[in-house]
This record gives C-alpha cells, structure tokens and sequence, in this order.
C-alpha cells in the first residue's frame, strides 16, 4: 500500500532496497538492455556528440576548400556529399537527438518527478533505432555514395535518371528509419508528460521546459510523416518505376517541394524550441526569481510550433506559384514571428528585473539571445516577398539559419551542459575555463556568420564548391574560414572543460544553483530509482516552494500515473525494467532497411516478419498494475 | 587558370541596375535599419541586466512577486506584442501587396521582347523567338526596353538569377516562369544559377548585357544568320574535323551538317566572350584547354575531353574562333 | 487523510496508457495517409483527364460490399470492449474471433483484387496508378496489422484475463474504429476519381 511520507524522512533500509530494486545490470549488459531513461539519456548524449563532431568536420573541410576562390582542396563530387552530409547529420542526427533523447529523456522524468518516461522500453527502442540509422547513413558516406543533393534533396536532380547511384536510396531510407526513433520519442514525451507528472502538478504547474519539449513532440508527430510521404515516394519513383515526381507521365517536381517543407517549418521550430525550454529553465535559476509572464511564454511555446505549419512555401518563393498564394504564406509568416518576440522580451525583462548572475550557463542564454534576434531580424524580412526572391538560395539564407540553429539551438545546449553537468556528474566544472569557451565560441561563430549575409547579398549563391575571383567575396570567405576555426577552439575548450572537471572537480552537492525545479531535490546524480518519495507539488517552482509530504513507492517498479490537466493521483504502475528486445528489434529493422538499400525485397519482407515476432516476444512480459 | 573575372564585375544585389532591383535594394535598406533598431534594444536589455547584476549569488530568496513584475509585463505585452504587429504589418503592406507589383511576373502585354532561357546541366540555351537565333550563356537585351524572360529547363531545376536586374525564378520542368528585365544603363550584367543542379552548379553562370537598340538590332540580326564560312585552310581543315568528328553529334552549327543538342549551338561561338558558362574566357590558348581538359577545368561537366594531335588542335581552334 | 488532500484511489482514474499510445499511432497514421490524399488531389487537380486515357474508372460495386463488411466488424469489436470490461472472457474472444474471420476475409479478398488489377494497370503507367496502388496498398497494409493484432490477442486471451490484457483489447479495438474510418476515407477517395 502506498504511504504518504513526508521528505527527507526516508529510513536508510527503504533507500537500499529502492536501490537493489531499481539497480542496472552491471557491464556491458547493463547498457545494451536499459530502460532507465537516465542511462539512455546518456547514451544519446555521448552519441550525439560523436555525430556533431562529425558534421562539424564536415563543415570546416568545406570551409577551407572556401576559404579561396577557385581551390582544388576537394571536388565537386566530394564537396556536394560533404554539404549534405552535414546538413543530415546536423539536423537529424545531432540537433533533434540531442536536445529530446539526451536533455529531454534525462531531464523531463527528474522535472515531473516521476521515476522514469511511461514506455520504457520503448525509450531504449528509439535510441537503438537511432543508433542504427546513424550507422546506416555514414555507410554511405564510408562507400564514397552518400546523398549529394542537399538535404533537402529536389527532384528531378534527386531522381533515378539524374542520379542513378545508391546515394539517394541511402537518403531516403535513412531519413525514414531516423524518423521512426524521432516518432516513438515524440509519443513518448506526449504520453509521459500528460500522465506521468507527479501529483499535484497541474499543468500550470508544469516546468516551462515540458512545455517547449511537449510542443516539439506534437511539431514531430504532425510533420514527420510529410517527410516519410515524400522519401516513400522518392524511393518508389527511382526503384519500382512509379511517376510521383515525373511530370511526363503526370507527376509533379514540386510535390516533392510542397511535401518536404510542409515537414520543412515545422522542423525548424522543433529545433529551437527544446532550446527555449532550456533557456527558460536556466534564467530563474540565474536570476532567483520566477520567469515574467509564465503562462504568456507557455503558450507562445505551443503557438510557435502550431502556426509554423502554415507557413513552408516560404521556402519556395522562386518557384512560380501565384502571387496571391505567396502573399498568403507571407502573412502567415509575418504571424508566426509574434509568439517568439514575445518569448524574447519575457527573457529579456526577467534578466533586467531579476538579478542575473552570469556564470557560464547564463553567458549562453545571453549570446542565444543576441543569435535568435539577429536570426530572427533577417528571418523577418523574408516576410518581404520581393526580397526574398532576391536572397533566397545564396549566402544570405545560410546566414539566417545559421544565426537561429547554431544561436538558437546550440548555444542553449551548451548552457544546458554546463547548467546541468553538476546535476548528472555530481561536480562543480571549472569557471573560468567555461567563460573563455563562451566567448571563443561567440566571437568564431559571429566571425564565421556574419560575413555571409554580405556575401550572400554580393551575389553568392549557396551549394557552390567554389567560386571565381574579382566578384568581391574572398575577404569574407576567408574570414568566415577563420570563424569556423576559432568556434572550433572554443568548442574542443568546452569539451575539455567539462572532461577534465568530471576528473578533477569538486563535489557540487544536490543544489548548487539554488535551482526552481525538481531535478534539485535529488541527489547529484541522481540514484537509479530517481526520487525515493514522489513528491506532491503545489507550485510552478517546487523546490523554492516544496510542499510538506509525497508519496512513498517502495514495491517493485512502481510509478505514479495522474489525470492529465489537473495532475490528481490517477493510479500507481508497475514498470518494465530492463529487456533485451529494443536493440534486437532496432537490429531487425536496420536489416530490413539494408535488405530494401540492396534490392532484396524478398529479405526485406522476412526481417519484416523477423520484427513483428520480436515484437511479440517483448509483450510476452506484461507489467501488471495494481 | 585565368578566369572570366573582368575588373570591378559585380553580381550585387545592392548596385541596382533596373526599377526592380532598386525597389527591393530600398526595400533591404530599410529593413535594415529596422532590424539593427531592434537588435540595439534587446542588446541594451541585455547589457542592462549585467549592469544589474547580482553580486549575492545563489540561494537569495526567492519567494513572492519580485519589484518589476508589472513593467515586465507590460513590456513583454508591448514590446513583444503590440510593437512587432505594428512593424510587421507594414512591412508586409509596402512589400507584398506594393513592391510585389513591379517585381512579379509581367503581363503579356507590357513587354517589347520575348527571349527563351532554358537551363541545362550547366549551360544556358538563349533563343529569341521569331528569329531563328539560338545562342549560350549571354543574352543581350536592348537597354530601357521590358523584356520577357521565358524561363524553363531542359532536365533539373535550375534558378535564373541576375541580380542586379530582378529578383530569381527557377526553371521548373514542365512549366515556364516568367521574368521581366528591363535594364536602366548600357553594360553586362552578370549572374549565376542559383538552385542546385548538379556537379557544376558553381560553375552555371551567364551575361546579360544591355545595349543601344541599334546595337541590338545588329547583333540580333548576326546571330539569326547561319555560321560564316571558313576562311583559311586552317580553318577549313578545321571544320572538316569538327563535322567528321564526334563534335557534331553534340553541338550544332548552323547551316552546315552539325546538329546535336547535348551543348551549347556553336554557331557563333566567337560573338560570346567566355567558354563553359562563364568558366574561361574565349580566346585561343583557353579554347585549346577547354576542348583537350574539359573534365579539368569543369570537371563533370557534360564533355569528354576530346584527345587531338596539336596540329589538329590549333585547326579545330582556328574554325571555332572564325565563327563571329 | 493523506497530505494529497484526497486517498489514494483504489480503481484507475482516467484512461490507461496503453490508450495513449494507442491514440498517438493513430495521430501519427492518420497523419500520413492525409498527406497520401493531399498527394492524390494536388496530382489530380494538375491533370485534365483523371484517370487519365487508357486507364479504366475504378470499380465500386463490390469494393463498397466489402467496406461495408469491415466497417461493421467494428460492432464486435465494441461488444469485446464492453464484455471485457466487464469480465466476460468467453463472450471476448467469441466477438473477437467472428471478428477476425471477416476481417482476414476481406483481407485476403483485397490481395487478390489487389494482384488482379496490378496484371491488368501496372504501378508504373502513370502517377495516377502510382498513388491510387499507393494508397489502397497503405490501407490494405494497416488493415492487415489489425488482423495481426487480433490474432496475438486471441492468443494472449486463451490464457486468461489480466489487466494488461483487458487494455489492450480495448486499444485494439480503438485500432480497429480508427483503421475502419480510415477505409472509409481512403476508398472515398479513390472512388472520387469517377465523378
């Protein structure tokens, strides 16, 4: 029977058998059946960084074949696979699952104090397909085939008769089996943040930081199968021989357009938005006082990722439609600005009226604050159609998004990791280090960005492996060269700050920021079963304002399950703890995938099979509720 | 390597050239001055709150509504709601449903001339309907006149995209977008593909030069003509091995037995003032590379390099640039 | 009294979460097959003759008989969902299995239907076939989970009632309403093509 037990009061024998029930299996083994989100938070995070290390190779040898005209540092063939590789790799493979698998599989269970997301092995499933896709796609690039027509991909370019090599297929059925482990996370988030919270907490008094990830999972539910729609047709078109994308035999070159941005938007506001969660949980930790206009910033959080779908042919203003349906995709984007001035200005004044203590994670919010508003600025004049038409496809649009997803997405993560290296390590990281990575990194990126949408406006259009001399661009193309460079040394100056800081820092304690969330209650790091007493909220900022008792779940793998506004005790679960099925399903399925890259439609039909009896298999274990 | 980079050539969007690009280089100014407003603002918000930094550090109390709640509300309301409606929607006023009007796609009716641009992988085919002048990778327009541009492609999208002239439109297959040029100054304008197409997207560039209607006129009329005999047993010996050779199967040349559409008509090749869209000048020494290590210069480009003995070379060479 | 300011609750409040994820496959789902119907009506309002020459108008007598089959395995699939909550195991398994028995008729129907067009109009004639074998092959293939579905609860049923199993026979039959609908729909639209 469940005890209601006030904190802090746990006897020293709960705690050892929460611990022997809650316990990994040592080793390798450990790792490879897991379900505890921490762990594969984990394992996101290390392979994600492997992957950014990746793309961002791939963009300094780019850089340096750029940095003078008319250079022979790699060829046309290489530089198109480099450009797009990095393009993939950086939105699929590093943004999206760094920010939801690694912050937000940590992180959200610890904020709704709860013990662990409501699929578990579903979660250790989208990891392991993650994985796999991640292999699958750098084969290509090993194989010298990777995609070479952008991430983006148009056909006819991307078509069988324009590109008979495997580069495509591996694109297409790469960006298909990523988005499966993309959908199940995004379910996963949905699911846990509704049903999962502790009890009490309403979801007005849910963390800012759910709402941008919940936003962001709804952005991926809805706009991912836009993209698999489109990659689906692709590989139908150049391997069966079907006509979606020929227009002579009444296809059309620019559903492919219309699809693939229809996902397009949206996916850029997934990016930044888990970003923006981060932010807003880092600034009232490092002012001390509640977030201004909370319930304002939650809805914009949501609006920006709703109105985002109605906005995509604004990426496709060159393409000849009608002036009245650019003009209606034009307002549309001039809407979808608001809901994020009103975030900016939200940070802006709880900086100004709260007193901001800028250490290394605040630093980052600040410069993300200084990149969002650039990119933003620029992103707004494209609601000037005319314009638009101008500087779409040159350097100025590389500018913009650059601004956005590398100021607005990555700089909030690299707070993030600072923020909260205390709370996963248990240590303090060294400061003063941390503060020179910032400003090496703030410097090299506004070095290697801002040149471009000069460039861009000299007439330097994008996708180019090189370009001739006397049209004015080498000066900044070889500053933006340097850029690149200088944000390398402050990203290697980051990554060794934190390394060497887990070897040799000192302790940090459960609460050295005196943070507003409930990661803070817990110890650093947290134990395995996360929270020995599921706490009772009665506040948006529960550890500035804790309330008395919570609820005591010491029998099994129990967790708590509540109504979904209110946050009322609904009823207690038992988990699944541990199962050798997700990698053995995610290898199924990337035999599948291997088997369709290859022909074998046949094979591919029996992993198929293969699967579905797996899949079987894991639901032979039934957790029982109560 | 020299390239095809004549001194202080520009493709600047900010020198406009014609009404449209002036309209949305105005256009750009003043956005401009908008945007680096609103940048100081959130800057200065910013650098206040370090001047306001805390000097206590962590575990200060936090309880209860702090002093400035209110103006923070009201400044997020207007500064993060009422103001960016304001500026916004002006914007979209003045540009799209004003600006708009001078740089989309013309009417039938406003414009003097028709020229046909089809892109190829990575070439630009010229025609002028009504004449039967076909030519590559430089269009000539006559000054101070509306033209219409018929934009389409031959395989991939390609973009079209001068910008000193006009703002882009892409070549879409099966489909023909329209663009009006109408150049304010005598001069040669240049531009560049600018939707991926392919290994040589870098490399797809083209002129648009802009002269006296007379001067138009005159071009026009040569290039509708079939190809000048050759004159010089070099130069016949030359176009003996271009017409036998594998040369006409890919490349025609009015008025004699060369008909092949993979490249550019060569029909007067040495009116054009560069080789491979813009890649190499035209001259002797450049023309004997292109036509030996195409693949190097250009490399993927559509044309094998074509192994000739030296004499031949020259021959081949002297033919092409007697075709004026 | 507890500090929650309510007992803890004895029976569930609220829907299991076997539902939620339910509900989120079916989001995700129906998601795509509206962009496979958005793809069909932006290629049909870009051609003139739809279908265009030489492809024959789909026919609608039996394909309609049958949808009317699958739909109404939605009335058993119901009545499981009530009598398993109510704990009438027996009763379960008999709607679930009469179920079945229609529903992996009509699939097995759709297949050879399915083989037999593609003999006659290949895939490969024209963005018409290729979004029409598109489309009903997505559908037959959903359609073809749910009798999977249905023969792994039988299995699981014939060997007692447990929580577990009561969710998901309700989850599955939420599947089944959701994939029925979506039939509806799907052949709504490739019927359309002979208006």
């Amino acid at each position: 029977m469940a005890v209601v037990a006030p904190p802090r009061a746990v006897p020293e024998e709960t705690l050892d058998r929460l611990e022997r029930i809650w316990e990994s299996r040592p080793g390798l083994l450990g790792w490879l059946t897991t379900t505890d989100h921490k762990r594969i938070g984990l394992l996101y995070f290390w392979t994600t960084l492997v992957l950014f290390a990746a793309g961002g190779i791939e963009a300094l040898v780019m850089r340096t074949q750029l940095a003078e005209p008319n250079s022979h540092v790699v060829g046309p063939n290489t530089y198109d696979q480099l450009f797009s590789m990095h393009g993939i790799t950086m939105i699929f493979f590093f943004i999206i699952p760094m920010t939801t698998g690694a912050f937000g599989n940590y992180l959200i269970p610890l904020m709704i104090g709860a013990r662990d997301m409501a699929f578990p092995r579903m979660n250790a499933l989208s990891y392991w397909i993650f994985l796999a896709s991640a292999l699958f796609i750098y084969t290509s690039l090993f194989m010298g085939t990777a995609p070479n027509a952008g991430w983006f991909d148009y056909v006819p370019l991307a078509s069988k008769q324009f590109n008979p090599g495997r580069n495509i297929d591996f694109y297409c059925l790469g960006i298909i089996f990523n988005s499966i482990s993309s959908t199940l996370t995004a379910g996963q988030f949905i699911v846990t943040i509704f049903k999962s919270r502790a009890p009490g907490m309403s979801l007005n008094r849910m963390p800012l930081f759910c709402f941008a990830f919940l936003a962001a999972s709804f952005g991926l539910l809805f706009a991912l199968p836009a993209l698999s729609a489109d990659t689906i047709f692709l590989f139908l078109d150049r391997n069966v021989g079907t006509h979606f994308f020929d227009v002579t035999h009444g296809g059309s070159a620019l559903l492919w357009q219309h699809l693939f941005w229809i996902f397009g938007h949206p996916e850029v506001y997934i990016l930044i938005v888990p970003a923006f969660g981060i932010a807003t949980s880092i600034i009232p930790a490092f002012t001390q006082r509640k977030l201004v206009a909370f319930p304002l910033v939650a809805i914009a959080e949501l609006l920006v990722v709703f109105i985002g779908f109605g906005v995509w042919a604004h990426h496709m203003y060159a393409v000849g439609m009608q002036t009245i349906s650019l003009v209606f995709f034009a307002a549309a984007t001039a809407m979808v600005v608001i809901p994020s001035t009103i975030q900016v200005f939200a940070w802006c004044m709880s900086l100004v009226t709260g007193t901001a203590i800028y250490k290394t994670p605040l630093l980052f919010i600040g410069g993300f604050i200084f990149m969002f508003v650039t990119g933003g600025l620029t992103g707004i004049m494209f609601v000037a159609i005319p314009f638009d038409q101008q500087v779409t496809d040159t350097y100025f649009i590389i500018a913009h998004f650059h601004y956005i997803i590398f100021g607005a997405a990555v700089f909030p993560i690299f707070g993030g990791m600072y923020y909260w290296f205390p709370k996963v390590t248990g240590k303090l990281y060294f400061e003063l280090p941390g503060q020179i990575s910032f400003w090496l990194i703030f410097v090299g990126t506004n070095l290697l960005f801002f040149p471009m949408h000069i460039v861009g406006l000299l007439g330097m259009t994008r996708r180019v492996y090189t370009y001739p001399s006397g049209l004015g661009w080498d000066a900044y193309n070889m500053a933006e060269t340097i850029g690149g460079f200088v944000t390398l040394a402050g990203i290697l100056l980051l990554l060794g700050n934190l390394a060497w800081s887990y070897l040799r820092a000192p302790a940090a304690g459960p609460d050295p920021w005196h943070g507003p969330t409930l990661e803070w209650t817990t110890t650093s790091p947290p134990p395995d079963y996360d929270y020995a007493v599921i706490p009772t909220v009665t506040s948006a900022y529960p550890n500035w304002e804790p309330a008395a008792a919570g609820l005591m779940l010491e029998r099994d793998h129990e967790q708590v399950a509540v109504t979904p506004v209110d946050g009322r005790l609904s009823e207690i679960v038992r988990m699944p703890h541990e199962s050798p099925w997700p990698p053995v399903l995610a290898l199924g399925l990337a035999l599948v995938f291997i088997s369709l890259l290859i022909g074998r439609y046949g094979v591919a039909g029996i992993m198929g099979i293969a699967c579905l009896l797996v899949l079987a298999a894991w639901h032979s274990q039934e957790p029982q509720e109560q | 390597m020299v390239l095809a980079s004549g001194c202080r050539e520009q493709q600047d969007s900010l020198a406009p050239k014609s009404h449209q690009a002036r309209d949305i280089a105005s256009l750009f100014w003043w956005m401009m001055g908008g945007a680096w407003i609103g940048l100081a603002l959130v800057v200065a918000l910013l650098f206040w709150s370090w001047k306001r930094r805390s000097r206590r550090g962590f575990g200060a109390d936090t309880e209860g509504p702090k002093p400035g709640e209110k103006q923070g509300w009201y400044t997020v309301v207007g500064l993060g709601i009422a103001m960016p409606i304001v500026v916004i929607s002006t914007l979209f006023v003045i540009s799209d449903l004003f600006v708009i009007k001078t740089t989309q796609a013309p009417a039938g009716t406003t414009t003097k001339l028709t020229v046909q641009v089809t892109g190829h992988q990575w070439w630009w085919e010229i025609r002028y309907p009504g004449t039967s002048a076909v030519t590559a990778n430089e269009l000539h327009i006559p000054v101070r006149t509306p033209v219409r541009i018929e934009l389409t492609t031959a395989d991939v999208i390609h973009s079209f995209w001068v910008p000193q002239l006009n703002r882009k439109v892409d070549a879409i297959p099966d489909k023909t977008n329209v663009l009006e040029l109408d150049a304010d100054a005598v001069g040669r304008y240049r531009g560049q593909c600018a939707e991926f197409c392919g290994l040589e997207h870098a490399h797809m560039s083209m002129y648009v030069v802009a002269e006296p209607r007379a001067d138009f006129d005159r071009w026009l009329a040569a290039e509708s003509k079939p190809a000048h005999t050759p004159s010089g047993s070099h130069a016949l010996a030359g176009q003996r091995i271009f017409l036998d050779g594998a040369c006409s199967s890919c490349h025609t040349i009015r008025g004699t037995s060369a008909s092949g559409y993979v490249g550019p008509d060569l029909t007067h090749l040495a009116s054009r003032s560069t080789i491979g869209a813009l890649t190499i000048p035209n001259d002797p020494s450049d023309m004997m590379e292109w036509i030996r290590h195409s693949q190097y210069v250009k490399p993927g480009n559509k044309m094998p390099d074509i192994k000739l003995p030296g004499s031949q070379l020259r021959e081949v060479v002297a033919y092409l640039e007697g075709l004026k | 009294m507890t500090d929650l300011g309510y007992p803890v609750p004895q029976q569930r409040i609220g829907r299991p979460a076997a539902w939620w994820g339910m509900t989120i496959l079916i989001a995700s789902e129906a998601t795509l097959f509206g962009v496979f119907i958005g793809t069909y009506y932006y290629l049909r309002f870009k051609t003139p003759s739809w279908p265009p020459d030489g492809i024959p108008d789909p026919k609608w007598v039996i394909p309609v008989i049958l949808l009317a089959c699958l739909v109404a395995t939605s009335i058993p699939m119901r009545l499981a969902s009530r009598a398993v909550a109510a704990g009438r195991l027996g009763a379960t398994r008999l709607l679930i299995a009469a179920a079945l028995v229609v529903q992996a008729g009509y699939f097995a129907y759709e297949v050879h239907d399915f083989l037999d067009q593609l003999h006659h109009v290949d895939i490969t004639r024209d963005a018409y076939t290729s979004i029409y074998y598109t489309l009903l092959g997505a559908d037959h293939a959903h359609v073809f989970l749910g009798v999977l579905f249905n023969v792994w609860l039988l299995a699981k049923l014939a060997r007692g009632l447990t929580t577990y199993r009561l969710n998901a026979t309700q989850a599955i039959a939420w599947y089944w309403h959701a994939v029925n609908v979506l039939t509806i729909v799907v052949f709504a639209t490739l019927l359309s093509a002979r208006i």
